[in-house]
């Protein structure tokens, strides 16, 4: 499915990407030293936040005291005082600005800059729940072209990147976290059902690597012996965590009475319009009154 | 992890000597020098913190340059960001190999004309097979609020804890509205008898009257939505106003099926040709 913003020039960002390769070739070495050294996110972020605080305020306080000391003292060397606020200042700031690259993640997608180009970092997530991320590797020249990547190999990335890599980095950019977002989603759902509804399940839930066509034979309480439905659900659109083709067959040893056929349609009404583990929690909670319903 | 109590050994350690240093007496001399000689060290040694200004700059330069590709990129400026974490791990004995931290964000921003102010909390559950992470409350604050299309979406956001999916929409939702307002401004330039914004540019409604047929009017409402799954789609529709007689005289029930042939037009020709095209069929009676 197209994005819906009609394919406008982003000549902005490819000039905006020519003058980052400039700089980027100016700063190589700082870069390669700053990768070294950088830190990757943890709890004890706060307990150093409180320490760096601590710290800035005694740093202050024995800034105060060589001020007073300096007149009298030999091999005091000037220069030092202004460079401690002049480094507390800065300090502050790369702490600022790192926290808020970091942020970025929220956003769905973030990264940083290399030596080569750019390392972008797509974020996952479905109904809240934060899920895998995927990092895509790109090189700045003429073409735009794919160091490597973590998107797994059933994802079209060649096909997306034919439309768009060249084009409109955005957009492909984009369109790739639709379809990463989406897959995310419907494995979370197969996951999910595998996971805390065993016990409808008869056998395994079978699926495919990307998770868009499913197909397993469950029934409705907890407690029943037989298993009467058989569902197939195809998700044909790969943008989307919700399926577009479902078959619930019924599969009972029972005739099949109109209470049943009630059963069966309304289950394929609920595959289409809610994830998959919510509808089995919806059977969850209403195996009570289903089994009086079925004596008829 | 390693870098991370590294430094905390270090802040600790500069922490300590930092205290040293306050206690000495205030003497010239000898104790004085002492105290110098020590921060010094402390400024010259190698931890991660310690670069030398000019390093420092260089790489706050590097971290400048990301900021901007990254806000060009997602069209989200992430102006101010904070968290604190708070542990809820249950230390009674059965939950004992469960580890939950509770973390709260804080981020504010804008989006080209509108800011944004969020707040929300993730809770991570670590346990023996593995880290699950869910956005458990999300707030929401925007401003300007005069886009009535937004309030409805923001809600519907913040119910489903859709973080990502909020940011995504809102960056398309603005690329539009601005994509509508220059689209308005460029007729406006180009047949200024013709075309009237009776809102302004930035608002939804475009109006095109013939000037030598004052009661006939077009207006065109082109409003930006966001569905139910966050995909924002432009609608356009079409109003023609006509006096009374013009209505009668209307056998071939031009005016009531204008509105569907619009749609039919936009269909085949896109935005700005459809529009182009209606203006130019309505004013060439003018130039006629």
């Amino acid at each position: 499915m197209e994005w819906a913003n009609d394919g406008k020039s982003r000549g902005g960002v490819l000039a905006h990407l020519e003058r980052l390769e400039i700089e980027v070739n100016r700063s190589r070495k700082n870069l390669e030293d700053l990768q070294r050294a950088q830190a990757v996110e943890s709890a004890l972020g706060t307990k150093i936040h409180k320490l760096r605080c601590l710290r800035d305020e005694l740093r202050a306080e024995v800034k105060q005291r060589q001020a007073r000391v300096k007149a009298s003292t030999v091999n005091v060397e000037p220069d030092q005082t202004p460079e401690i606020s002049e480094q507390e200042v800065a300090e502050r700031r790369k702490e600022n600005v790192k926290a808020i690259l970091q942020a970025y993640r929220f956003t769905g997608l973030s990264g940083k800059l290399t030596s080569r180009g750019v390392c972008v970092c797509i974020s996952t997530a479905f109904e809240g729940n934060l899920l895998d991320s995927y990092f895509i590797d790109l090189v700045i020249q003429k073409p735009l072209r794919i160091h490597h990547h973590s998107i797994p190999v059933f994802i079209p990335l060649e096909e997306i990147s034919a439309k768009y890599l060249q084009t409109n980095i955005q957009h492909f950019l984009f369109c790739l976290c639709e379809y990463l977002n989406a897959y995310a989603g419907r494995k979370y759902q197969a996951d999910r059902l595998q996971s805390d509804f065993a016990a409808f399940l008869a056998g395994p839930l079978r699926r495919n690597s990307l998770c868009n066509l499913l197909s397993f034979t469950y029934k409705v309480e907890p407690r029943g012996q037989s298993f009467p439905f058989c569902a197939r659900l195809l998700y044909k659109d790969l943008t989307t965590a919700l399926p577009t083709d479902v078959t619930v067959t019924y599969q009972g040893t029972d005739a099949l009475s109109s209470s049943w056929e009630e059963q069966r349609a309304s289950h394929e009404n609920l595959f289409f319009s809610k994830p998959l583990h919510q509808v089995f929690t919806s059977f969850a909670r209403k195996g009570e009154k289903l089994d009086m319903s079925l004596v008829s | 992890m390693d870098a991370q109590l590294a430094e905390v050994r270090a802040l600790e350690a500069e922490i300590a000597a930092l205290r040293r240093a306050c206690e000495e007496p205030r003497a010239a001399g000898e104790d004085s020098w002492r105290a110098q000689k020590s921060l010094r060290e402390i400024f010259f040694s190698d931890s991660e913190g310690w670069a030398s200004s000019k390093d420092l700059r260089s790489h706050l330069g590097h971290f400048f340059s990301e900021l901007r590709f990254l806000s060009t990129l997602t069209g989200i400026s992430i102006r101010n960001y904070s968290f604190f974490l708070e542990d809820l791990t249950n230390t009674e004995k059965k939950e004992k190999s469960i580890m939950k931290v509770l973390q709260r964000h804080r981020l504010s921003g804008n989006c080209r004309m509108i800011t944004f102010q969020l707040e929300f909390q993730i809770l991570e559950i670590q346990n023996k097979e593995s880290l699950s992470s869910v956005i458990t409350d999300l707030n929401i604050i925007m401003e300007p609020t005069e886009y009535s299309e937004l309030s409805d979406f923001v809600s519907r956001a913040e119910e489903r804890r859709d973080l990502l999916m909020f940011f995504r929409s809102l960056h398309f939702f603005v690329e539009w509205c601005e994509y509508r307002k220059r689209t308005f401004e460029h007729f406006k330039e180009k047949y200024p008898a013709a075309v009237h914004l009776p809102e302004g540019a930035a608002s939804s409604c475009m109006a095109v009257r013939s000037t030598c047929q004052p009661g006939f009017e077009l207006v065109i409402v082109w409003r930006v939505q966001i569905d139910e799954e966050g995909k924002v789609l432009p609608k356009l529709d079409l109003l023609p106003k006509a006096p009374q007689q013009a209505l009668k005289l209307d056998q071939n029930r031009a005016l009531e099926t204008a509105p569907l042939s619009f749609r039919a037009l936009l269909g085949t020709l896109g935005i700005e040709a459809a529009l182009e095209s209606l203006i130019q069929s309505l004013c060439t009676a003018d130039y006629n």
